[in-house]
């Protein structure tokens, strides 16, 4: 059976992958809601006076006019929705916004409808922009589990993922190959890697997967916890996804070697309802 | 099918079609095109571009003190003793510092980098020439670097990441001017390119004549 598709369309996009192509034109990764990932070319989008090339940056939010054809679609008009400028103006939102669309793209699927991904990715760019950086790690691991959660890869918090029994109040362990939380009496079953998950991270990821954004950017974790609760996610999205996100190595050297500082958010406070952030 | 194909090919064809293949930009057709235009070619035009080709693997280096492509070492921009070696432009790629030198408006010294940090395909600092522009910086009495960097998402988050690490050397850092091109027209313009154009707006030449008089 062959499906048809319209010669031309419009929708929305947001631009998670770019590279050059040919004498001047772009080659676009795009994620959008109807059609989930997709490319597109951008033809002379790299000269001087072009009339897409400013629009077609990565992590920008536009809406696009799609040509098809026998080979790539073609970008006909495009036109920026939200440019994301508090992202592009500070190194330590720029590396996490990067992050926060690799995973997008990680995740997603060509020719398959992508809404939820789409929607959770854009609100929390518009959140990112304006916070303050002892919160974005926060809404980082936020994402994550939403993320894992719409693929239907969200970790077991709940019980002992092994034996399904309740879980203690006391340290256990974590099993990126069983899929969560593991405790004492099964941690000897199997030959996977386990991380140390004591009580505290379990309760953070736990407060993490049922919160609302605002709630969880209020979240304040102390340095081991935080360090501990971005182990467990990463290992857990290392093992669902089968390969490492590559803007972590960025990310981790922005955050560390040059410890940047991010600058203060301009304007409305973060989690005030002035701007639709990320749907909880 | 490609094996197929190649197969009812003559092996030096085949060959050199998939040569061109893996040359950035250049695709199935575009490289099958080349293929048969070079075995149309005369054979004196095949001979000197093979020989060209040769040449530039044998005697291209980079020159050891900006990192540019060159046939000796330090390159001629580096030697030359008129140029401003106060100043040094970062620049990703060789061919930028060739549009900036036919511009005629710059004396200073260039910086390759030979990329860009590109946090998506795994490209970090460690992979461009920027250790080596740090040790040029304690060695010369550099007193401006300019970041010549491409104005999207991937060059900004390069000069940003060196204006970080340029900080603690007590230079002076600048980066090229942001806003509309030459010919282009307001009402395409992205909305990121329109704030550069607004922040760095300058004075009308008669406004600034007649305050100076």
């Amino acid at each position: 059976m062959t499906t048809t598709r319209p010669r031309f369309y419009t929708t929305e996009a947001v631009v998670v992958r770019m590279s050059d192509l040919g004498e001047a034109d772009r080659l676009l990764v795009l994620l959008t809601p109807g059609r989930g990932l997709m490319r597109a070319t951008a033809r002379s989008a790299r000269k001087p006076g072009s009339k897409l090339g400013g629009h077609l940056d990565l992590l920008c939010h536009v809406s696009i006019s799609i040509s098809t054809g026998r080979g790539l679609d073609t970008v006909s008009q495009a036109d920026t929705l939200e440019g994301f400028r508090g992202l592009r103006d500070d190194l330590g939102r720029l590396s996490r916004g990067l992050y926060l669309a690799e995973l997008a793209e990680r995740f997603a699927v060509e020719e398959a409808a992508s809404h939820g991904p789409f929607r959770l990715l854009v609100d929390t760019l518009r959140t990112l922009e304006k916070l303050p950086a002892d919160a974005a790690d926060s809404l980082l691991r936020w994402y994550e589990l939403r993320m894992l959660g719409q693929h239907g890869f969200a970790p077991q918090l709940q019980r002992c993922v092994d034996c399904e029994s309740a879980l203690e109040q006391k340290d256990h362990v974590y099993s990126a190959a069983r899929g969560g939380i593991v405790c004492p009496n099964c941690r000897t079953r199997g030959d996977d890697p386990l991380l140390p998950a004591p009580v505290t991270v379990i309760k953070i990821l736990r407060f993490l997967g049922r919160a609302t954004w605002p709630e969880a950017i209020g979240l304040k974790v102390g340095d081991d916890d935080r360090r501990m609760v971005e182990r467990v996610l990463r290992s857990h999205l290392h093992y669902v996804l089968d390969r490492d996100v590559k803007s972590t190595g960025f990310l981790d050297e922005v955050r560390k070697r040059l410890g940047v500082a991010e600058a203060a958010p301009e304007g409305d406070p973060p989690g005030d309802g002035a701007r639709t952030g990320p749907q909880g | 099918m490609d094996g197929h194909r190649a197969a009812s090919l003559a092996p030096p064809v085949a060959r050199l079609i998939e040569a061109f293949r893996k040359l950035p930009g250049v695709g199935p057709k575009s490289a099958q095109r080349l293929a048969y235009h070079l075995i149309r070619m005369p054979r004196a035009e095949a001979e000197s571009l093979a020989e060209a080709i040769l040449a530039v693997k044998d005697r291209i280096v980079l020159c050891q003190v900006c990192q540019n492509i060159t046939e000796s070492t330090p390159c001629p921009i580096c030697s030359d003793q008129s140029r401003d070696r106060t100043r040094i432009c970062v620049v990703e790629e060789p061919l930028d510092s060739m549009a900036i030198e036919r511009t005629r408006s710059y004396d200073g010294l260039y910086h390759v980098l030979h990329g860009v940090i590109s946090p998506v395909n795994g490209i970090g600092a460690d992979d461009l020439k920027v250790r080596e522009l740090l040790e040029r910086l304690r060695d010369e009495s550099v007193t401006e670097v300019i970041l010549a960097t491409n104005p999207n998402l991937e060059g900004e988050a390069t000069a940003m990441y060196l204006q970080r690490l340029l900080k603690p050397l007590g230079i002076a850092v600048s980066r090229l001017a942001r806003g509309l091109s030459s010919g282009a027209d307001l009402e395409y313009a992205d909305e990121s390119t329109l704030a550069h154009a607004l922040q760095g707006r300058t004075r009308s030449a008669d406004q600034d004549a007649s305050q100076s008089l």
